[in-house]
């Protein structure tokens, strides 16, 4: 039945049944009920016919709206915080100014905004530990990281021939959004078999709540070429680490996560 | 080889005196302590092969004293936004505010104007829930959306004070070795999860994917996904 139709029967009712309190919004036209113009009532109604699921609202003598009143939402809403991937602004940005200018950005802007100063804080975090091992600062460098091999196929020499540079890096991490595949399932970044193949990679389809995040993102930037370039090797066999540990922090999950909704575990 | 590598290794040391906190937990000093400080973002599948999408915010964290946290501001506008071109820009919204002790969700919709600043949605009611205490209260939409807001365990984990002693230059052996979980791990070994214990302001929905359509927005590897952001906005 046309709307137009609907609307006429419903004004024909509306004459019919005195006592209600009848409008023409349409909102409320399609679903009526015969009941709501029967002068008495009955159904769902919650006055003579009005109110309930099916009539229109009652007003007046004490009767309550059928719907609630929609509280206030007016005015106007300015973005104060932001966040894509997780630890990007935390980690990249290098001071106050460029994070509070991170939070106050858009995506489509801020690769050409943030690319060059996470580069520069991507070496400056290289930096930190040439000074403590007693090496020049200008030798220690990001090395292309796993991500080459695994993108483009491993060669010979590994990452020397699919290399994901410090600007690379960067660029795609400047580009600060967390990338969700509908219909797939959900791996932050698994490496498959590892060095040098890493058959069954995946990654970048989500992040779920158990996914160690700190851990891939230091993988990434101090892992270099095998994802273990850093991580407290002994070179000199004498028992102790001559080299910094820094692709995994040493911790895991602690807070409860559920399988259902809504994941998170009660507050403790 | 930068010319600047050495003013930059002092600034690093320097960094020192900075508290930070990911995974976004208090990471600036505009928007840190406040109602409005995002702790962090997940985007998910809530199981293999479900044709649903969970986004789960979470917004304050009490992982370290005196920080906002334990009640949703009315004047702070929750907004993921969804992209499904690959240019970046939003092309649908969801936004959750809370009023009078429920948290009211709109979209998913085309926002009216995309960027930094907006309005709610009012004319795109996705539903509403009652703000839990500690037991999850959840509202199922006639369209199968699942809809929460309220106190959480913060999931996050990260050994963050090490970590500041790291990019501080203060740690010559980098990160700590894994403790043994079996028992109380405090001594100054082995690693500590900081947010062991902590909680956080979490709203989550879950929403079946035809809602939010098809994408042709692709990840490096190819694969179809949508692109995706939080913000909090404030009243003004």
């Amino acid at each position: 039945m046309k709307l137009l139709n609907i609307k006429y029967m419903f004004l024909s009712l509306c004459a019919v049944a005195a006592l209600a309190s009848c409008n023409n919004d349409d909102e409320f036209e399609a679903g009526l009920q015969a009941t709501c113009g029967d002068g008495i009532m009955n159904g769902t109604e919650t006055g003579v016919d009005c109110g309930g699921p099916s009539c229109i609202p009652c007003e007046g003598d004490g009767m309550e709206p059928m719907e609630p009143v929609m509280p206030d939402f007016t005015g106007t809403y300015a973005q104060v915080d932001f966040m894509g991937r997780p630890g990007i602004n935390t980690v990249l940005s290098a001071d106050g100014d460029i994070k509070n200018l991170h939070n106050m950005s858009i995506p489509s802007e801020m690769q050409a905004t943030f690319q060059a100063d996470f580069e520069a804080r991507l070496e400056a975090y290289h930096d930190v530990y040439a000074n403590i091992l007693g090496a020049d600062p200008a030798a220690v460098n990001y090395e292309p990281n796993i991500l080459g091999d695994i993108l483009n196929g491993p060669m010979d020499d590994g990452y020397t021939n699919n290399p994901v540079s410090a600007t690379v890096l960067t660029t795609v991490l400047s580009n600060d959004v967390l990338e969700v595949a509908p219909n797939l399932p959900t791996t932050y970044f698994n490496g498959g078999s590892g060095a040098p193949n890493y058959e069954g990679a995946i990654g970048l389809t989500g992040r779920a709540p158990q996914d160690d995040v700190i851990d891939v993102s230091l993988i990434l930037l101090f892992g270099g070429g095998n994802g273990a370039r850093f991580s407290g090797q002994d070179t000199d066999d004498d028992g102790m680490a001559d080299l910094p540990r820094l692709t995994s922090d040493g911790v895991g999950l602690t807070a409860t996560i559920s399988t259902t909704f809504p994941y998170l575990g009660a507050p403790e | 080889m930068k010319k600047s590598k050495l003013f930059m290794g002092l600034g690093a040391i320097a960094l020192v005196a900075v508290l930070l906190v990911a995974a976004d937990h208090i990471d600036a000093p505009g928007s840190m302590g406040t109602t409005a400080d995002i702790a962090d973002f997940y985007a998910f599948e809530p199981e293999v092969g479900s044709d649903n999408t969970v986004f789960a915010v979470d917004l304050q964290s009490n992982v370290l004293p005196d920080l906002a946290y334990g009640t949703f501001d009315e004047n702070v506008l929750l907004e993921i936004n969804i992209d499904r071109t690959g240019d970046l820009v939003e092309d649908l919204v969801i936004q959750a505010i809370p009023r009078d002790g429920k948290m009211y969700f709109f979209g998913p919709i085309a926002p009216n104007e995309t960027g930094l600043n907006g309005t709610v949605m009012v004319d795109s009611p996705l539903g509403s829930v009652d703000i839990s205490a500690e037991t999850a209260i959840v509202e199922t939409t006639d369209g199968g959306v699942k809809l929460f807001a309220g106190p959480r365990q913060d999931a996050f984990y990260f050994d963050f004070f090490q970590f500041n002693a790291v990019i501080g230059g203060n740690a010559p052996l980098g990160f700590k070795p894994a403790g043994d979980a079996s028992t109380t791990d405090d001594d100054d070994e082995t690693a500590v999860d900081t947010f062991d214990g902590a909680n956080t302001m979490s709203i989550v929905i879950e929403i079946p994917n035809s809602l939010l359509g098809e994408t042709t927005a692709t990840n490096v590897l190819s694969l179809p996904v949508y692109k995706t952001w939080v913000t909090t906005n404030v009243k003004q």
